[in-house]
């Protein structure tokens, strides 16, 4: 299994990029993720008219702009994992701070949605459609958290010298969790704020 | 600028670009079949193209870059057959 | 042994095992019960029975983990343990308490326990598995700070390794979690609530930090893998394992009085926790294969290899059988509960208590590796064991599947003790099982006691059975 993460980045037979266990993890999030989504889409399908009705009452706006925030801040991350292949670590650090900061921009936009939700009384026993929106919204703000954390420690790591050009592992580890936030997020926005 | 960057830049943009139009048909009210299939294909076209250069899965051995396209395929169809039913 | 003070564990895991035997008999006494009712009446009824059986399957764990803690801790840390006096001191202490437990669920009517223990002045009884007088409880926690002072100075004065501190915190947890079972709210939903989580985080969450951090460790010592490659697995299946198990506690929720979200968290968490034990099971195997050198303790490599494949069966594969909250409507507390009961506590945690005695006791007694013979008929013991538990847990899941269909999934339920006649064929199956499982266990003590024979043959014998 480890052969996996060390074997060489050539041709079409590339290794996945990061470590190998951070795909595993990676896979099981999709997983989770997906069974969500659909729990959702066929509960939808026996309560259509309440889920439509109240999915007119969610922050369209913020959801969008926090889509862009995340489209944005994946792609700070790709230069970052960029910049680390040419040696320049330094570099690499900046392009995360960025993608740090857009995650805080995330986080920001979605508390203020969730304090709306909350100052209208809103709860996870409210009824189906915002159980679904909280859980969902909640769970993947948690993974944002969590995805922040982990960049943060490879910023550090990178302005501490700890990549360079050969070695850049953690980088890649860092970025594909990253993305995978990301990607959960591209189908989670369309799927609760806009489809009925 | 070399390549990864400047493709990077072009994913950047078309993934702007289609979110912007999600977005406005949300604004617009627009609902039914049709819409709800092109935004499930807009949402298909992202996904891709996330794991493809931003995750840089583009190349990558099997099974590991099918099984991110196969999650989004699978995602988005049973999704979509879940709207279709409740619709009708 | 490395280091002298390892020498502790030896009386820890020689209980346990006392207590394991201790547990089979009640358990084969119990089965008896299911079909003959009055079997052993009055002097052992059904519900003494049962508790002697679950209460002496945690005190032996408990008496196994801390024995595995003893042993690999001074391994671990590249020291003597603190104080090995203690270690013996609290060995005797939570005997002497087990037995008098014990000795008054057997001697005594429970609720003239409970008068004689004060159970009024903090009432902690008459919950299952926490059916412990106050008094107990009381000592188990004395001896588990005692335990933890032990072996956390041990670690914080030594070498500091992912096994050692995965270990402890495995073990805080489980100390600072058994703390709810002395909160007895009235409200019958909190004491739901509490109940569950002493008994569900133990098992499905603080415990597998225990097992895990055991099982890494045998997998270092027999296959002589990178110690970096095994923690870096041991971290991505404890984080998985933690969440999905920790948000799966939902799945106790579903009837309780809980809000109605719960069934969706519980469902969807849970449904998730079977895939760390299956990790669990492709790294162990993986190990394996990758070995660097071949340890002569055949019979330990057997154990941690079944550990990872019972477990996975056992809690994983039989837990999602009726984790989702639809199917759990049906099968709530019934035979497929007791199915998955017995494989998991047998898959995750017996095995792994195996494993490190099998490791461990051959050094403890100053030899590498057991006699051949001796590794011959432990694995005997093995087999015997372990596919006796599984037939015990496909009869209990036919009577499971038979019981929902017949009482509840139908338009025509029939009686609670009508449906109990129709199943007690599969009653007496298990109960037959369960004696091979009986000679399995004779057999895996007589191994300790075999005398060491030719050695030549002998390993070509272990070859040939492994």
């Amino acid at each position: 299994m480890e052969r996996i993460a060390s074997h060489p980045a050539a041709g079409q037979n590339k290794a996945l990029p990061g470590d190998f266990a951070i795909w595993i993890f990676i896979y099981a999030e999709l997983l989770v993720f997906g069974i969500f989504f659909l729990a959702y889409a066929y509960t939808r399908a026996q309560h259509v008219a309440l889920f439509n009705e109240y999915q007119q009452h969610l922050d369209r706006e913020s959801g969008a702009i926090n889509t862009l925030v995340l489209i944005t801040s994946s792609y700070f991350v790709v230069m970052a994992v960029n910049a680390v292949r040419r040696g320049a670590a330094r570099r690499c650090g900046q392009w995360l701070v960025l993608a740090i900061g857009s995650g805080g921009v995330f986080v920001v936009v979605k508390l203020a949605e969730f304090a709306a939700r909350h100052a209208e009384g809103v709860t996870l026993s409210t009824n189906t459609f915002y159980m679904f929106y909280l859980s969902l919204t909640f769970f993947h703000f948690m993974h944002v958290l969590m995805g922040m954390v982990i960049l943060s420690v490879v910023a550090v790591k990178a302005y501490q010298g700890a990549y360079n050009a050969l070695e850049h592992t953690g980088v890649e580890t860092g970025a594909s969790y990253w993305h995978m936030v990301d990607l959960v997020w591209i189908v989670l926005f369309p799927l609760v704020y806009v489809l009925h | 600028m070399d390549m990864n960057a400047r493709r990077a830049l072009q994913v950047w943009l078309a993934l702007v670009v289609l979110t912007l139009l999600t977005w406005a048909v949300g604004r617009a009210g627009l609902g039914g079949a049709p819409v709800i299939a092109g935004i499930l294909l807009s949402v298909a076209v992202k996904g891709q193209m996330v794991a493809d250069v931003f995750m840089g899965l583009r190349g990558v051995r099997s099974p590991w870059r099918w099984m991110v396209s196969g999650w989004l395929l699978v995602v988005l169809v049973l999704i979509g057959l879940a709207f279709f039913t409740g619709e009708t | 042994m490395k280091y002298q003070s390892q020498a502790v564990a030896k009386p820890y895991f020689i209980a346990a095992i006392g207590l394991f035997v201790g547990q089979i008999l009640f358990g084969l006494v119990m089965g008896l019960q299911y079909v003959m009712g009055d079997f052993l009446f009055p002097e052992i009824p059904f519900n003494v029975a049962r508790m002697v059986h679950t209460n002496l399957l945690i005190v032996w764990l408990l008496f196994g983990f801390m024995g595995a803690a003893y042993f690999l801790v001074p391994e671990e840390t590249e020291r003597e343990l603190h104080s090995p006096l203690l270690a013996k001191v609290l060995f005797w202490v939570f005997l002497v308490a087990g037995a008098l437990t014990i000795l008054g669920y057997l001697l005594v009517p429970y609720a003239r326990l409970a008068e004689l223990t004060m159970n009024d002045l903090l009432p902690t009884m008459g919950r299952e598995f926490l059916e412990q007088p106050t008094i107990t409880k009381i000592g188990i926690v004395v001896v588990a700070l005692g335990f933890l002072y032990n072996i956390g100075v041990t670690i914080l004065a030594g070498r500091k390794t992912v096994v050692s501190m995965v270990l402890l915190t495995g073990l805080v947890g489980l100390a600072v979690f058994f703390l709810f079972s002395f909160y007895n709210p009235d409200n019958l939903v909190n004491d739901k609530f509490y109940w569950w989580w002493v008994v569900h985080l133990w098992v499905e969450g603080v415990w597998e930090l225990i097992l895990a951090s055991i099982l890494a460790f045998v997998l270092i010592k027999v296959t002589g893998v990178d110690r970096e490659v095994i923690e870096k697995w041991m971290y991505v299946i404890i984080a998985m394992a933690l969440i999905s198990g920790i948000i799966g506690t939902g799945h106790h929720y579903y009837w309780i009085g809980a809000p109605e979200y719960w069934q969706w968290w519980g469902s969807i968490f849970s449904a998730l926790e079977p895939i760390p034990f299956f990790m669990m099971t492709v790294f162990a195997f993986n190990m394996v294969n990758r070995r660097r050198r071949e340890h002569p303790n055949k019979a330990a490599v057997l154990w941690a290899l079944g550990t990872a494949v019972m477990a996975f069966l056992g809690a994983g594969v039989w837990g999602f059988l009726h984790t989702l909250a639809p199917v759990n409507y049906y099968t709530h507390g019934s035979q497929i509960t007791a199915a998955h009961g017995h494989m998991a506590f047998y898959g995750a945690y017996v095995m792994i208590v195996l494993t490190i005695i099998s490791y461990a006791m051959p050094i403890l007694r100053g030899q590498e590796a057991a006699d051949p013979r001796a590794q011959v008929l432990e694995m005997w013991s093995f087999w015997l064991m372990t596919v006796s538990m599984v037939f015990i847990t496909l009869f209990l899941t036919g009577a499971g599947v038979l019981q929902v269909w017949l009482q509840r999934f139908t338009d025509d339920p029939q009686p609670f003790m009508v449906v109990q006649e129709k199943i007690a064929v599969f009653y007496w199956l298990r109960e037959a099982a369960g004696g091979v499982f009986l000679i399995g266990l004779i057999l895996y003590v007589a191994a300790f006691f075999v005398k060491g024979g030719e050695r030549v043959m002998a390993s070509n014998a272990v070859a040939d059975t492994a």
